[in-house]
């Protein structure tokens, strides 16, 4: 298990925390000279690409692109470059060169929460500051998730099959309240959870890599098989709202659905590579997981020929729970409102990212 | 000598510690008096909150607590009422008969007189029973009635007797199951709300399709509910959606009642202008008001009128409150995102009914409270909270006014 090295008070939720909470006073001791390795057509990078009122005093956008051959490398380690803002799906080739090529570049900030996207050996070696859009979408997904308890608690599938049947059977229903949610991950997005779920009356168990107690929990369990068995086996709802890590992947499987409680419901807004999709399937198939929620895949868009599309009991979402009108513009927005400012005055940057341990 | 001390010492003890239990009884029912409006939200009985039993544990350590006897007759019963059928009653309660109508009763109940009635939704005609058997039993002073609605028990007689009794030196009381059902159905308000606001038909329609079609979700979060009929039910939808992060505006009789609440932004009395406010300013609605002489059809075609292009609408109250087909045309036309109907003018719903084939509409049939034990636990309630408090002279939990229809 890795030290993190990332200070906790960082973490920003939009919920929470304030806003514009830097000393403004404080002087500016540096410049940002800004790579922004992003989509040019998406409005949503506007705060940063294409700001209506300009950017933050001391910050200077020194090139935007998609790809690699739309910079010109030499200018950009003229200038002395060193912040990169990235945020396009298809950056992890163009990021890599960018910090093999430009030895001045100090800070990387993406605009989603995961970092998987760009995970290689050169960002994992990185010896510069990396932030991420952590606490930004965690009560959207908060609210899927417990609509996707509730989905199976007061069996809608059965209701809406009703419907088209015209068919007026009343049937029993389950309460949240009372039932077990189990969290594994818990971090911004599994606290904002547990949240609402203490309010339904419902308990939680978190199971995290650091076993820190935490007062919406019972229990938080530590980040071993054991523990992680144990959660299946005694929660009613499982989430997982863990990142993708090396440690992560593959880590749900067949082992944690043998011993799932009866009437389980699993849910995954994390990453789909930690779950093991085919012992998903099983497991849904022979009911020994009565449903599940899931926004996340191992490969996305997904294919037309998997299972999950015809089973009952899974709620299917194209990985867009947390897709607001304007979540992504927020997210940029965060970084030139809120980060941008500390950059240039030396001060601590908000969701502080340990690349060694991928999250 | 010394097993006589001994006694005399327990007796004492017991003595004491009933003081004391009796002590903080009776101050708290000094307090407060049914007829003060102010004062009638302490008799509500909630379940998420409220602990039971007080009562009955007190008449199980010292039965000197009993004040009278319960005699009880029921109206209706099905497998939820075993509790009461096959016991164990409280000290000083018994259960003197079962039946569907005053014949029924009559031919079972032995001479001694009773003075409880416990009615289930279930007994059939129950409005036009429940009158006759009150005649017949004019010994009855206290009707506890299993259920929260009790619209199903509501005449014109019943009105007449309870009016009439007021006056006698033994006034009826009248109790029900308020509190009982209220957390479930605010999950179900919440989760109706969830439901159009990621708009699962469209995400449901894509999944039949096997299409992978991405697009924008909607919060919860700063959107604004607006809850008609600010009851037990209304409170615990209130109090979820707060943690949501939503704004409350709710309306209700006496706003005053409701001016502390830390549950809701705004409270409004039950003019039209008020509920047209409400309506303008709701991204989601829950009517929760019970049915009666002054709620039904209080939600009308012009009430529709005032929403918001993109609300949502749900009924977990009583049908006859809404205006149905005015609804049915607003979902037709477009006029709101959805509804959500737990509750029906007519139920069960018939195969013809225009509600079937009505689009944009999540339809339950009046189960959305249906947990396996819901009514079992609204019969235990009854024996382990309201019996012993009569047993013991205390003031009933729940109290209902038939002239007021709740």
């Amino acid at each position: 298990m890795s030290k993190t090295k990332v200070d906790h008070n960082l973490f920003w939720n939009r919920e929470i925390s304030s806003k514009l909470a830097y000393d403004a006073n404080a002087p500016i001791v540096k410049e940002a000279k800004i790579i922004s390795l992003s989509d040019v057509n998406d409005p949503s990078n506007r705060p940063l690409n294409n700001p209506a009122d300009g950017l933050p005093q001391g910050s200077r956008l020194l090139a935007v692109g998609g790809s690699i051959e739309e910079f010109d490398i030499e200018m950009l380690k003229r200038e002395g470059a060193n912040t990169i803002f990235v945020s396009h799906p298809l950056a992890r080739e163009p990021l890599d060169r960018l910090l093999q090529e430009i030895p001045s570049i100090e800070w990387i900030h993406s605009r989603s929460a995961g970092m998987d996207f760009v995970a290689s050996p050169t960002l994992a070696s990185f010896q510069g500051k990396v932030t991420n859009a952590k606490g930004l979408y965690s009560s959207t997904l908060a609210e899927y998730t417990i609509m996707a308890c509730s989905y199976f608690a007061k069996d809608l599938p059965r209701l809406l099959k009703n419907k088209g049947a015209k068919n007026w059977e009343k049937y029993n229903v389950l309460e949240l309240r009372g039932s077990t949610l189990g969290t594994v991950g818990y971090g911004d997005i599994g606290r904002a959870v547990a949240r609402l779920a203490v309010a339904y009356g419902m308990k939680v168990l978190a199971l995290r890599r650091r076993p820190v107690p935490d007062d919406l929990c019972s229990v938080v369990y530590g980040n071993d098989k054991e523990s992680l068995s144990r959660l299946f086996a005694e929660c009613d709802y499982i989430l997982c709202a863990a990142p993708l890590t090396a440690e992560t992947k593959g880590m749900i499987g067949k082992e944690q659905f043998d011993v799932a409680k009866s009437g389980a419901v699993f849910i995954n807004v994390g990453r789909g590579p930690i779950v093991d999709e085919d012992a998903l399937i099983e497991a849904l198939k022979d009911g020994r997981l009565k449903g599940a929620g899931l926004d996340v895949f191992a490969t996305e868009p997904l294919s037309k020929s998997s299972p999950l599309w015809e089973l009952d009991n899974v709620l299917l979402s194209p990985h867009n729970m947390d897709q607001t009108a304007t979540f992504t513009y927020e997210s940029t927005s965060f970084f030139v409102e809120e980060n941008l400012p500390r950059f240039v005055r030396d001060l601590p940057l908000l969701n502080p990212v340990d690349v060694s341990a991928g999250y | 000598m010394r097993f006589k001390v001994s006694l005399l010492q327990k007796t004492r003890q017991t003595f004491q510690a009933v003081q004391r239990l009796q002590s903080t009884a009776t101050t708290a029912a000094q307090q407060y008096t049914w007829a003060d409006p102010a004062r009638r939200h302490y008799k509500f009985w909630n379940r998420e909150t409220d602990v039971t039993g007080q009562y009955s544990y007190l008449i199980g350590i010292s039965p000197e607590s009993l004040q009278r006897e319960a005699r009880i007759v029921a109206l209706g019963s099905d497998e939820a009422d075993e509790a009461l059928h096959q016991g164990p009653l409280p000290l000083g309660a018994s259960l003197l008969g079962v039946g569907t109508t005053v014949e029924e009763l009559q031919q079972n109940v032995d001479k001694t007189s009773p003075n409880v009635l416990f009615v289930s939704p279930n007994c059939p005609h129950a409005a036009t029973v429940l009158p006759q058997v009150l005649q017949a039993f004019p010994s009855i002073e206290w009707v506890h009635c299993r259920s929260a609605g009790i619209d199903f028990i509501e005449s014109e007689e019943l009105v007449q007797l309870y009016t009439h009794r007021l006056q006698s030196p033994k006034p009826l009381q009248i109790t029900n199951a308020k509190g009982q059902f209220s957390s479930s159905l605010a999950e179900y308000a919440l989760m109706a709300c969830a439901y159009f606001a990621k708009n699962l038909p469209l995400l449901l329609q894509k999944q039949q399709e096997r299409s992978w079609h991405k697009y924008n979700v909607e919060e919860l979060r700063h959107k604004t509910m607006g809850i008609v009929g600010y009851g037990d039910i209304g409170r615990a939808v209130a109090k979820l959606a707060t943690v949501y992060g939503m704004r409350v505006i709710a309306l209700r009789r006496h706003p005053f009642l409701s001016r502390d609440d830390p549950y809701c932004n705004v409270v409004y009395g039950r003019d039209q202008e008020s509920l047209h406010q409400l309506m303008r300013e709701s991204d989601y609605i829950v009517c929760s008001a019970p049915s009666t002489v002054e709620t039904r059809g209080m939600v009308s075609a012009e009430a529709f009128q005032h929403m918001k292009p993109n609300a949502v609408f749900i009924n977990l109250g009583r049908g006859p409150v809404i205006d149905e087909t005015a609804l049915q045309n607003a979902l037709r036309e477009g006029k709101l995102k959805g509804a959500a109907l737990d509750v029906f003018v007519e139920e069960p719903l018939s195969t013809d009914s225009p509600w079937w084939d009505t689009p944009h509409v999540l339809i339950s049939p009046h189960n959305m409270d249906q947990t396996a034990t819901f009514m079992h636990e609204a019969t235990e309630f009854f024996l382990r909270e309201n019996l012993p408090r009569f047993l013991c002279g205390e003031d009933l939990l729940n109290p209902v006014d038939p002239v007021l229809g709740y």
